[in-house]
């Protein structure tokens, strides 16, 4: 009972924190130049992004969901609060359409995945392959995050998502389930959120100039020095490490 | 396509008839109330009390099922059995299986849990069987929404059908090509730009265009619009939403009394 109530806690001390940040933000005006005309005609195409990419992904059979890069799109182009709407109405609109249980519970994920890819935009963490990928994994860690206590406590720790047998499996050698489930999202998160990253950042890259422009937060997507092939090839070669670190996280785990 | 957005169903029945702000306290009411009640049985009990009998009132028996069969029933046995096998909860051993050992207070535990999630996925599915989305964004945006959100979620619904039709022809004609999609994790990875690319950038040329074509009708304007759709908020309404919100207080206090 104790940890819980701790939990909880951290839990106020987390949505007083974001209350305090959205008021800051709409007192100063910094959200509502965010939302211009183009900003709400780019969301219902970002969603329509996210959902259909997250179909094309499952027919491919990839085992990753590519289920938010419309999501990353508009919190670069358009700014955190934007972003976190796509987000959130995302999850919102893909379940009515498909599949409420699956994704309502998740919009708060979804929401913290457009914000925080919006604010390491606002740093300038959205300019060069390599700072991308630190993007896609600060997005991770924050998704593991927001997504561990909803798996905790609105599933019971195991969801039904495949990912789950991770989570089976580390029960088995004796982690408490909090544990458990943030290890599970921690090792499944950094490669979806990284390659979305990479290829909203990609997308961006197609567009040209002209277009970019019309967006209320056009100088975040501004490269520095030029993109290069070199660059996108060393971004790629550190994905791959850092896969191969987690297949070989995951493999001493379940050899241990 | 066009009358087919969303799970939605017509038919003439009460639960149609309510307003959707009442129908949504429901659902929030049934979440609250089988996840702070401090009794075992209360979402078993939700689900024979509240939800079975809502799916009459409703006549939605045969999409209810349907969905049930396909979505609800398939993900809640999979939990019931995943939590069952592997709750470290300890307690009296029901059977032993090689390295699987369920205990009695894992099952249990993991029924409840099951059930919960079922009566919740199955409001879910109640609600929009029953709650047109234009009748919920215009009854929402009537109570204060920003009527920019009804626009996104309403375009959204209309774009994504559109979209996922556009995405199976490019994976058609680049079937039909030899592209191939079936085999080696490397060659479906590879795969994945061709089929995305004309996609994203086909659909992202379009938002130019349209929000010129929103702007001049007046979208970003501050007056107070009016509405082709009329959304009744009856008497019944109102009470049905008071009582909803008493027994979600009720639960919660019980919670707090007997903790």
């Amino acid at each position: 009972m104790e940890v819980i109530s701790q939990n909880i806690v951290y839990f106020i001390i987390a949505i007083a924190i974001l209350v305090l940040l959205l008021v800051w933000a709409y007192v100063t005006r910094r959200m509502q130049k965010d939302f211009t005309t183009v900003t709400w005609v780019l969301i219902p195409v970002a969603i329509a992004i996210n959902g259909v990419i997250g179909y094309i992904v499952g027919q491919l059979k990839l085992p990753v969901f590519l289920d938010s890069i419309g999501t990353v799109l508009v919190a670069a182009l358009c700014g955190p609060w934007a972003g976190a709407l796509t987000g959130a109405l995302s999850n919102f609109v893909i379940g009515m359409l498909t599949n409420p249980t699956d994704w309502w519970p998740w919009i708060p994920v979804a929401f913290f995945i457009g914000l925080v890819a919006g604010l390491c935009a606002n740093a300038g963490l959205f300019k060069s392959w390599w700072k991308v990928v630190v993007t896609g994994f600060l997005v991770a860690l924050t998704a593991a995050i927001v997504s561990t206590p909803i798996a905790v406590y609105f599933f019971g720790g195991i969801t039904s998502s495949g990912s789950s047998f991770i989570t089976a499996y580390l029960l088995q050698t004796g982690r408490d389930i909090v544990g458990a489930v943030f290890s599970t999202n921690f090792l499944v998160e950094p490669i979806d959120k990284i390659s979305t990253a990479m290829l909203a950042f990609a997308i961006v890259q197609g567009l040209s100039k002209r277009f970019l422009a019309r967006f209320p937060r056009a100088e975040n997507v501004q490269t520095e020095g030029g993109a290069s092939r070199t660059q996108l090839f060393i971004a790629i070669g550190v994905v791959v490490l850092l896969i191969l670190l987690a297949v070989f996280v995951v493999s001493r785990i379940t050899g241990g | 396509m066009h009358d087919r957005l969303s799970f939605y169903y017509y038919r003439d029945s009460l639960l149609h008839r309510l307003n959707p702000l009442t129908k949504i306290a429901l659902v929030f009411g049934l979440i609250l109330v089988s996840f702070v009640s401090p009794y075992y049985w209360t979402s078993h009990l939700l689900v024979l009390v509240v939800i079975i009998p809502l799916i009459f009132v409703g006549r939605i028996g045969r999409e209810y099922l349907n969905a049930a069969l396909r979505i609800i029933l398939p993900a809640t046995a999979f939990l019931f059995v995943m939590q069952a096998l592997f709750q470290p909860l300890e307690g009296e051993e029901l059977f032993r299986l090689w390295f699987l050992h369920p205990t009695l207070e894992s099952t249990l535990f993991a029924f409840r849990n099951a059930a919960r999630v079922f009566a919740i996925a199955s409001s879910f599915t109640i609600f929009l069987l029953t709650t047109h989305p234009r009748e919920l964004m215009t009854d929402l945006t009537r109570r204060g929404m920003p009527p920019q959100i009804a626009y996104v979620i309403i375009s959204t619904l209309q774009i994504l059908p559109q979209m996922q039709a556009k995405a199976q022809t490019i994976l058609a004609a680049q079937h039909s090509r030899g592209m191939d999609t079936q085999s080696t994790f490397l060659k479906r990875v590879g795969s994945l730009v061709p089929l995305v690319g004309p996609l994203v950038f086909g659909s992202l040329v379009e938002v130019e265009e349209r929000a010129i074509a929103i702007e001049a009708r007046g979208f970003t304007s501050s007056h107070v619009k009016t509405s082709l759709y009329d959304i009744p908020d009856t008497a019944l309404d109102r009470a049905l939403r008071w009582i909803f919100m008493g027994l979600a207080i009720l639960s919660m206090a019980l919670r707090i009394w007997l903790s």
